[in-house]
């Protein structure tokens, strides 16, 4: 079930507070978080965030693209290790 | 990963398809039909080499015909074998991309020098691409962004990463 408009999107108070650190302190940083319910909000973008996921952060650079998605979504708790083949990596 | 670094693995054959001699095949491409477009392939120990001619996608890959492959009993013999293609047919690639194959195994150090540990793994789960390093005593794997900013330096003559950690990494 959809969550009510009224109450806006869900986010843990303590992002916001590290979110605003972060960006006045103008330091290339990852902030580590574990709330992966949390929503990820206008804010949050060109910040990059550690997500916890049961064992390790991992690294999440916010996009406008991202908004409205849970911190969760890019921080899998499985680990899949296929194989490289004609695979690609771009760096940005 | 690649019988040496000259080949790299892109596919494997599952088994035989059918009776007239096809062969099931699972893909490890990017795009899966891709395996067909790199030319002749090679048997893990370089002794055979086939031309793959993709028929249509079946039940866990894809249904392909390998040149000198006729019967179902030559294919089922070929089951399990891995399938490799020289480094050298694969495409070149536009400035700051890279095949993981080229950066899988090389060694990651800091921008002081100091060595992190080895490229194990690339992940992208949606944010970008993710340098997995292990190695160098460490418990739990180091997790790097593929940034201009986190890697300034891919020097793949050299085979080493130069690393600039973001505060907050460890």
């Amino acid at each position: 079930m959809a969550r009510s408009i009224w109450k806006g999107p869900f986010v843990d108070g303590y992002l916001l507070k590290k979110a605003e650190t972060s960006r006045a302190s103008g330091k290339n940083e990852v902030i580590k978080i574990w709330s992966r319910r949390s929503t990820i909000l206008p804010q949050f973008v060109g910040l990059t965030f550690g997500v916890y996921n049961g064992k390790k952060h991992i690294p999440v650079a916010v996009t406008e693209e991202m908004i409205g998605q849970k911190f969760g979504e890019y921080s899998p708790t499985r680990t899949y290790y296929g194989h490289a083949a004609d695979k690609k990596a771009k760096r940005k | 990963m690649a019988a040496d670094s000259d080949r790299i693995c892109i596919g494997s054959i599952a088994g035989a398809f059918g009776v007239g001699g096809e062969v099931r095949l699972k893909s490890f491409c990017a795009e899966p039909t891709a395996i067909a477009d790199y030319g002749p392939v090679f048997t893990e120990d370089g002794s055979r080499s086939f031309k793959i001619t993709l028929s249509r996608p079946v039940a866990g890959g894809l249904g392909a015909r390998l040149s000198g492959v006729k019967t179902k009993e030559e294919a089922d013999a070929l089951r399990g074998a891995g399938l490799y293609v020289d480094r050298t047919r694969l495409p070149k690639l536009p400035a700051d991309e890279f095949y993981h194959a080229d950066l899988i195994g090389l060694e990651v150090r800091d921008t002081g020098g100091a060595l992190l540990g080895l490229l194990h793994a690339i992940h992208n789960h949606g944010a970008g691409d993710i340098l997995e390093v292990t190695g160098n005593g460490r418990k739990v794997a180091l997790m790097i962004p593929f940034t201009r900013a986190a890697v300034p330096t891919v020097d793949l003559a050299a085979r080493r990463i130069i690393a600039d950690l973001p505060e907050g990494l460890d």
